[in-house]
């Protein structure tokens, strides 16, 4: 019934969804020169950045496999992660002067911004993929199981959209705290540091961060070439789905009084 | 065709004080009793009416009486506190013209986005595109971002987009007209066509004469209660005597 029910919805406004997405996309491009492109070259310059800093300063390494590739990997998927997290928060406040005269689902703001950023996320698996060849960790079979794991990441994500732009609206320091949380939460994941360098009793804790066992996923597959433990499988459907849920739970209890704080 | 049954809108006037975390921390070590209560504000108590197919109704009321609210409730934007409204056939509301506009796209894009937040349809706009830029007159500068558009300009392509409709009801809060003279013309005698069309409309304005002249039922609204409701001209000269005197 509740599943019948969005589907419907989403056909009826699935042409201002793909307006709203197309317009996100032509805006954030439209007055540079070098357009799309950075898309490709943002994740590059920013791997090449943190390569330096982290290789070289650091010392950091991840033995057996490039540190260009595994930095990248995490990089692409937790850029993802804050990119359309960060705008999904602040997407419903921003259109208030819309929700406050027209009726518009409003589950449609953060969704349409966790697509956005995923148009720009496939985007950034030209230069992964360019990565891969050049520092020769090459592709194998096993990628054709990338797809679950971005899905997981996708549904993740939406999920803590709808989560924190319904907070948002009723405490708007959300947007404060939340940067805050963002920064931490990106030393805290496995992103430019292999999970091993930090004490065995230490990373069970690191690995309650859901966004380290996505991430992970990739890895297997891309640097380590092999098929991720059903264990993986598992964590990143479970946390994916129950973060998902939680977020559709929240916003749909809290949608109808976002009007009184306009 | 609309049915507004037992609607009640309740307001904390007192939001505002919430706001921020301090306060929030300040609250909670504030006893229960301590608590200042929040201002509660009715902007509409047990309103009760029908609108039939086709009916023009009015709207009259002093500033703060509830029209505007009770316009977004009927739109659905709002929710009633308590009651129901029933509404049968599609809402086009023209509360605000240009609402969702993007000043770095340029007018045919905004055309595509406006008319997809105002709830048209793909195959709907690509068939009245035509109609839209013919209207507006802004053929030369289809390709032109908005923000290069003049205020007059804008308003002219919102009010281009926005009336190309052809709705079951119509909600229209004041008969706009934008632009030069000519445009303001033009677009005052679309909006009364719009409105003479044999389509449902609720109608909001300040002008007792536009109201008399285009409305057959008019609802009085006074501090959130409905006062009267009954025949256009009888209602307004009431209305009108209780207003001067």
């Amino acid at each position: 019934m509740f599943l019948k029910n969005v589907t419907t919805n989403l056909k009826k406004y699935s042409f201002l969804l793909r307006q709203l997405v197309s317009r996100d996309f032509k805006v954030k491009y439209k007055r540079s020169i070098l357009g799309v492109v950075w898309s490709l070259l943002y994740p590059l310059l920013t791997m090449a950045v943190m390569a330096i800093v982290f290789s070289n300063v650091f010392k950091f390494s991840t033995p057996g496999v490039s540190y260009l590739a595994y930095l990248l990997s995490g990089l692409i998927m937790f850029n993802y992660y804050s990119e359309a997290s960060n705008l999904s928060m602040s997407s419903v406040v921003a259109n208030f002067p819309l929700i406050n005269k027209i009726y518009i689902p409003k589950y449609i703001f953060p969704l349409s911004k966790c697509l956005f950023v995923g148009i720009n996320f496939l985007l950034t698996l030209i230069p992964f993929y360019i990565v891969l060849f050049a520092t020769g960790t090459g592709v194998n079979i096993y990628h054709i199981f990338l797809p679950y794991a971005f899905l997981c990441l996708f549904m993740f994500t939406l999920g803590m959209g709808f989560i924190l732009s319904a907070v948002s609206v009723f405490l708007r320091d959300m947007f404060y705290i939340y940067g805050i949380v963002l920064t931490l939460w990106t030393y805290l994941t496995p992103v430019m540091y292999d999970i091993n360098v930090i004490s065995k009793s230490l990373q069970p804790f690191l690995k309650l961060n859901p966004m380290y066992h996505y991430i992970n996923f990739v890895r297997e597959i891309t640097l380590y070439g092999r098929i991720p433990q059903p264990f993986t499988w598992a964590t990143c459907i479970v946390s994916s789905v129950v973060v998902l849920i939680i977020g559709v739970v929240v916003f749909r209890k809290t949608q109808n009084k976002f009007i009184y704080y306009v | 065709m609309i049915k507004v049954n037992n609607v009640s809108m309740k307001f904390n006037l007192g939001i505002e004080k919430n706001f921020s975390l301090k306060l929030f921390f300040i609250n909670m070590f504030k006893s229960k009793k301590n608590k200042p209560k929040k201002e509660e504000f009715w902007a509409l108590k047990d309103v009760n009416f029908e609108v039939k197919k086709g009916e023009v109704i009015g709207f009259i009321g002093s500033n703060g009486a509830g029209k505007s609210t009770m316009l977004k409730v009927i739109a659905g934007v709002m929710k009633p506190t308590t009651g129901s409204v029933e509404v049968y056939g599609n809402i086009c509301p023209m509360i605000e013209l240009g609402a969702g506009f993007d000043m770095e796209l340029t007018a045919r894009e905004n055309i595509f986005l406006n008319g997809a937040v105002l709830g048209y349809s793909k195959q709907f706009i690509e068939e009245k595109f035509e109609e839209i830029v013919e209207f507006s007159e802004l053929r030369e500068f289809l390709d032109v971002p908005v923000r290069n558009f003049s205020s007059g300009m804008t308003a002219r392509l919102a009010f281009s987009i926005a009336t190309v409709v052809d709705p079951e009801i119509l909600i229209v809060d004041e008969i706009l007209s934008v632009g030069d003279i000519a445009f303001q013309q033009k677009s005052e005698a679309k909006m009364k066509s719009l409105i003479g069309g044999g389509t449902t409309v609720l109608f909001v304005s300040h002008s007792i004469d536009q109201i008399k002249s285009i409305c057959n039922k008019v609802v009085w609204l006074e501090h959130g209660k409905v006062k009267k409701i009954g025949e256009a001209k009888e209602i307004c000269d009431e209305y009108y005597n209780t207003q001067v005197s």
